[in-house]
């Protein structure tokens, strides 16, 4: 598979018109994931979700070719969330939609050039050699979105590529406020596709970010997210992760300055032989901050989920508050749970906690609901919704959090 | 109503109930009083079908075998019990619980479900009855509610799904005097000739406000002796161990 990939790469790099700079950035990048492959169970990070292995399993050969760009007439998810967009076809940008909002405020840069710093991780280093434009978004100081915008990533049925890298980066400058939701189309597609998004989020911005993996698909994803906050940020994201076949959030957020606050609210619900995992990694780097994590999964037939999550505080992060709990029902004896919960602690003056709980579904609360005449299916479909409910009742973005209730079918 | 015949339960291979024989006709209520361990909550567990007790003997309701429904078919038939520690449901909103507890219990019986003007108008009448703060109605069924607010809902739950009969487990035990009463006034509001009730309780106190019809003492697993409310005084006189 990594000659294929290899030979992928030499054909993308003759075709496509790059600076010599790009170029040598490129195929250090190349390079570095050739030389380190898939990651697998033996890497930390990776020990719960080989990556290697379930692309072996799921594809023959992997493919990265040069996709082209493809205007969409339609975009039939989510209509109903009035929404601003920004639309990747096939991994590639195709619409830009920001009627709500004054264009003014806000910067788009279509092929933005790779800064030279390589990465330790095998998939950004992937990421990096091939993807052809990437995209970068600056958001003005004191601009607040009125509308929220929409990012959807789409594939075609007349996709050539098997795998897909996009990137976007996004600057969110002082005094912003803006709300995103991911979401992906549903696919019959089975491809790989490797997704980076890299935030800054400026003093005194409020990032709201949800997303949402709700359509089914056969695809292995991964998202990795690079977050940083600013003097007096705030950010709020939120997790439902549930379509497609495998998926890894890999979600990297630093407080790199005073007052600054996360909350992180994760859903995994799963069925048939679905595989998720929720990483996390908190930096503490300044004093009074903030973070706290609620992940809760739901996992039925052969699914697998896991969730990985580190509060690190540097020394200089005095009066920290970083609270992280995960609870997992288990409505099947054939599914599997994970969890790693990690404090990393240098602070003398700060309050941190984890927990971690996971278990059957309460009989005793079936009989109690059986017993007001609910069915047992309804009465378990009930629990499950209830204990799901309260992690969608932490999204603040009302028009949101009744489009997560509505599409879930969680309305309790 | 309901009559119970030469009952016997198990539960890990103990014998619990041993041989209890009761019948409730329309519009009486029962009390059966009986020391921890006498099998007064397995009793009411047996009715309403909780799983994972051996059970012989026979149960009929309305004519019908009772130990061949599932629970929620007997709540359908008319059967509800107050637990002695209702269940706290994280995550679902009483109003949501109540609604669709009284539906699925409608459209079970073939009747007409009710919409949501309906439903909020039968609940602001009941709670009105029972004195019972609507605004908790709002929160998390169970979740952080108090003891007595726990007592009080399952009574309110009794009286919006009007059950033909009811079981009542230990409602009485950890309530205020106030609470108490109120309790007690929401089973005698549906005291009818056609509802009856099974109160089970350790102490006479709520026997007098509800003032029953009949009283049994539960010892052992059997109805050691039946009578009325005069039993109730003896039996709070002399105790359950040196009762025979």
């Amino acid at each position: 598979m990594e000659n294929q990939i290899k030979s992928n790469f030499e054909k993308i790099i003759s075709k496509l018109n790059f600076s010599n700079l790009q170029k040598e950035i490129k195929v250090k990048n190349i390079n570095n994931f050739l030389k380190k492959g898939f990651p697998n169970k033996r890497l930390e990070d990776w020990k719960f979700s080989d990556l290697k292995q379930i692309i072996s399993n799921n594809f023959e050969d992997l493919n990265f070719l040069n996709e082209i760009n493809t205007e969409l007439k339609k975009v039939e998810i989510i209509e109903e969330l009035e929404a601003n967009k920004l639309i990747f076809v096939n991994g590639v940008l195709s619409n830009v939609d920001f009627k709500y909002e004054n264009l003014e405020k806000i910067e788009i840069e279509k092929n933005a050039d790779l800064n030279e710093e390589i990465n330790q991780n095998a998939l950004l280093n992937l990421n990096s050699a091939f993807i052809s434009n990437y995209l970068k978004v600056t958001i003005k100081t004191g601009y607040q979105f009125k509308k929220p915008l929409v990012l959807y990533n789409y594939l075609t049925e007349e996709l050539n590529s098997s795998g897909i890298n996009t990137r976007l980066d996004l600057d969110i400058e002082n005094d912003v406020a803006l709300d995103i939701v991911n979401v992906s189309n549903k696919s019959s597609n089975k491809n790989f596709l490797n997704f980076r998004q890299k935030i800054n989020i400026g003093q005194n911005s409020i990032l709201k970010n949800y997303s949402l993996d709700i359509n089914q698909t056969d695809s292995i994803k991964y998202m990795h997210k690079e977050i940083n906050l600013s003097k007096n940020s705030h950010l709020e994201y939120f997790i439902l992760s549930a379509g497609s076949k495998f998926l890894k959030h890999d979600i990297n957020c630093s407080l790199n300055s005073e007052y600054g606050s996360i909350s992180l609210n994760g859903i995994i619900n799963l069925k048939n032989d679905q595989h998720h995992e929720i990483k996390t990694v908190i930096n503490h780097n300044e004093e009074n901050c903030k973070s706290y994590q609620l992940i809760k999964s739901v996992l039925s037939d052969d699914s697998k989920g896991v969730y990985q999550g580190k509060i690190f505080v540097d020394p200089k992060a005095q009066k920290t508050d970083g609270y992280q709990l995960s609870r997992a029902l288990l409505l099947n004896e054939n599914v599997e749970f994970n969890a790693k919960p990690e404090l990393e602690i240098y602070a003398d003056d700060v309050k941190c906690s984890h927990g971690s709980t996971s278990g059957n579904i309460d009989e005793n609360s079936i009989f109690y609901l059986m017993s007001r005449g609910l069915s047992y299916s309804d009465s378990k479909k009930l629990l499950t919704n209830g204990f799901l409910n309260e992690v969608i009742e932490k999204i603040t973005n009302e028009n949101i959090k009744s489009f997560v209730k509505k599409i879930t079918g969680i309305e309790v | 109503m309901l009559s119970i015949e030469n009952l016997k339960a198990k539960i890990d291979e103990k014998e619990i109930l041993k041989g209890l024989n009761l019948n409730i006709k329309p519009g009486e209520v029962h009390a059966i009083m009986g020391p921890n361990g006498s099998g007064k909550s397995t009793l009411s567990n047996i009715l309403s079908g909780k799983k994972g007790y051996e059970v012989n003997g026979n149960i009929k309701f309305e004519g019908e075998n009772l130990l061949e429904l599932e629970t929620e078919e007997r709540a359908h038939k008319g059967i509800f019990l107050a637990f002695q520690y209702p269940l706290e449901i994280p995550g679902v909103n009483t109003n949501t619980f109540l609604k669709t507890s009284i539906n699925a219990i409608k459209k079970a019986r073939g009747e007409k479900e009710l919409d949501a003007i309906e439903f909020l108008k039968l609940i602001k009448q009941k709670s009105s009855e029972l004195k019972f703060d609507q605004a908790i109605l709002n929160r998390q069924l169970n979740v952080g509610f108090s003891g007595g607010e726990k007592k009080k809902n399952e009574i309110l739950q009794m009286s919006i799904l009007n059950p033909k009969l009811s079981i009542l487990d230990e409602t009485d035990s950890g309530l205020d005097i106030d609470a108490l009463r109120i309790v007690s006034e929401g089973v005698n509001s549906l005291r009818n000739k056609d509802n009856s009730f099974l109160i089970i309780t350790h102490y006479q106190r709520l026997l007098d406000y509800i003032k029953p019809d009949f009283v049994h003492v539960l010892k052992n697993g059997q109805i050691i002796k039946s009578g009325n409310f005069e039993l109730a005084k003896e039996l709070e006189k002399v105790g359950y161990e040196n009762f025979n």
